[in-house]
């Protein structure tokens, strides 16, 4: 299949190097001690999250420092073929596993010992990138619930299609076939907290592939910080401080 | 003093301004030996001061520096006055929930003139307005129904009213001096006691339920208005209790 024409555009008319657009809002859920939601063009997500709270399951306490917990789930609607999953699947647990050891990276969690913090994500819409958008859905939640952070943490990713490196695959790009990497990284301490590929690359490509995507998490992280920005000057605005 | 830096480095240029988590604060190599105190959302990180929370940084003189938020979650405080709510009963303590990271124990001797054999009666779900006498990370918040002076002053459990939960932002507010407009606006028309806890609980009791369900709404409505904006929204409120 042809993912870069001869012009160099790709099949959701998108050049190699370019990202898909970004929306995010923060405070969506109501109920929730931080929320947001997150969208990287068709990709949609919402990010909630609760605590730090005191644990629930006594058995799970940690007694110098808090407990993160992360639940990830994909709507039933969110793919294009309604398939039905069990709650419980291997995919949703490993990308669960994935993203609550990237959060807790960055989580000051030994300021909070004893108690819990809850993230739950959830995919109203999957347009490949699922992972990399919860990633930044779940950086703003955080960040809107208060929960002291080392640094904001980003995700992109990238592949290798038709010998020439894309960012920010959607769904088509990521079943071609073709290596995926997916990168997180604190943004301001420049470190990376999460790097996941699959399929096979060489590794001049791989550093090329691995460019582009933190690339991609320094322009996530400029929007992010952007929208934070904007959500805490509108809070004094209103307010008429 | 002989302050060398580049205007990004200079302190003074990012007080009052919105941060996110990870900005660098201050350098330390830029401040003079005197010592300075950090608050909420700001920690040392080897030679630099680092923003671990957003919102805005502010500084009092002439040491202080901290980030002012607005959350839903409440972070105890020794000294603060709060709302909590009892969720079990054990032999030595009441336990509380007050929206913190942990639970709040109240020694059940911790009244005025609190023996063994006076023990309040409280059941689970009573609303109790308290004081956080011991706040820090590694053990429980302790809270106590006195005063720093062992008067009973006002605290203690809160009968009948209604209760509601806010943003602790939104509890700074009404405490504040001069009183907050909404507060000022309504006392002018209505009479009715309020409980302001700075975790973000607010308990309102008036005559009528009617007056119970104006004020907690008019307190909720408030919060991203300005000081105009809040006394139109009262006076409009107020005229329709009237019909």
């Amino acid at each position: 299949m042809e993912f870069v024409n001869l012009q160099g555009i790709r099949l959701d008319g998108r050049r190699p190097k370019e990202l898909r657009q970004l929306c995010a809002e923060i405070g969506v859920v109501s109920k929730a001690d931080g929320s947001a939601a997150f969208e990287m063009g068709n990709t949609r997500v919402i990010a909630a999250v609760f605590g730090p709270r005191a644990v629930q399951n006594r058995s799970q306490k940690i007694a110098n420092r808090a407990l993160v917990r992360c639940e990830y789930s994909m709507a039933k609607f969110s793919t294009g073929d309604r398939v039905r999953r069990p709650k419980g699947d291997r995919r949703s647990m490993e990308i669960s596993l994935v993203i609550r050891q990237t959060m807790e990276a960055c989580i000051m969690t030994q300021l909070m010992p004893n108690s819990q913090i809850d993230i739950c994500l959830q995919v109203l819409q999957a347009d490949g990138g699922t992972r990399s958008a919860c990633i930044n859905a779940a950086t703003l939640a955080l960040a809107d619930a208060g929960i002291p952070m080392c640094d904001i943490v980003v995700s992109c990713s990238a592949g290798y299609l038709n010998t020439t490196p894309l960012l920010d695959l959607n769904y088509i790009e990521d079943s071609g076939g073709g290596p995926d990497v997916t990168v997180g990284i604190l943004a301001k301490m420049n470190k990376v907290t999460l790097l996941q590929m699959d399929n096979k690359l060489p590794f001049d490509t791989f550093e090329k592939v691995m460019q582009l995507a933190i690339d991609g998490c320094e322009a996530i992280s400029k929007y992010i910080r952007e929208v934070l920005l904007e959500n805490t000057k509108q809070l004094e605005y209103r307010r008429g401080l | 003093m002989e302050v060398k830096s580049t205007p990004s480095q200079q302190p003074n240029l990012l007080i009052d301004q919105a941060i996110v988590p990870g900005d660098v604060v201050l350098h330390l190599s830029n401040i003079s030996t005197n010592k300075i105190k950090l608050g909420l959302g700001l920690r040392q990180d080897a030679d630099t001061i680092k923003a671990t929370n957003m919102g805005l940084l502010k500084h009092s003189r002439p040491n202080k520096y901290w980030v002012e938020s607005s959350t839903k979650r409440y972070i105890p405080t020794a000294g603060d006055a709060v709302l909590g709510i009892v969720i079990d009963s054990k032999p030595d303590n009441f336990v509380l929930d007050i929206k913190g990271p942990n639970l709040a124990f109240l020694p059940v001797l911790a009244f005025e003139g609190g023996t063994r054999k006076n023990i309040p009666k409280y059941e689970v779900g009573t609303l109790v307005y308290v004081r956080v006498v011991k706040a820090n990370k590694i053990m429980n918040p302790e809270v106590a129904c006195t005063d720093a002076n062992g008067k009973s002053a006002e605290f203690g459990s809160l009968k009948d009213g209604y209760m509601f939960e806010t943003s602790t932002g939104l509890s700074q507010m009404l405490l504040s001096s001069p009183t907050c407009p909404v507060l000022d606006a309504l006392g002018k028309k209505l009479s009715f006691e309020l409980a302001v806890g700075l975790n973000g609980r607010v308990w309102v009791d008036a005559s009528s339920p009617e007056a119970v369900v104006l004020v907690s709404n008019s307190i909720m409505n408030s919060e991203f208005l300005s000081d105009t904006q809040q006394k139109i929204m009262v006076k409009t409120l107020l005229k329709k209790i009237e019909l």
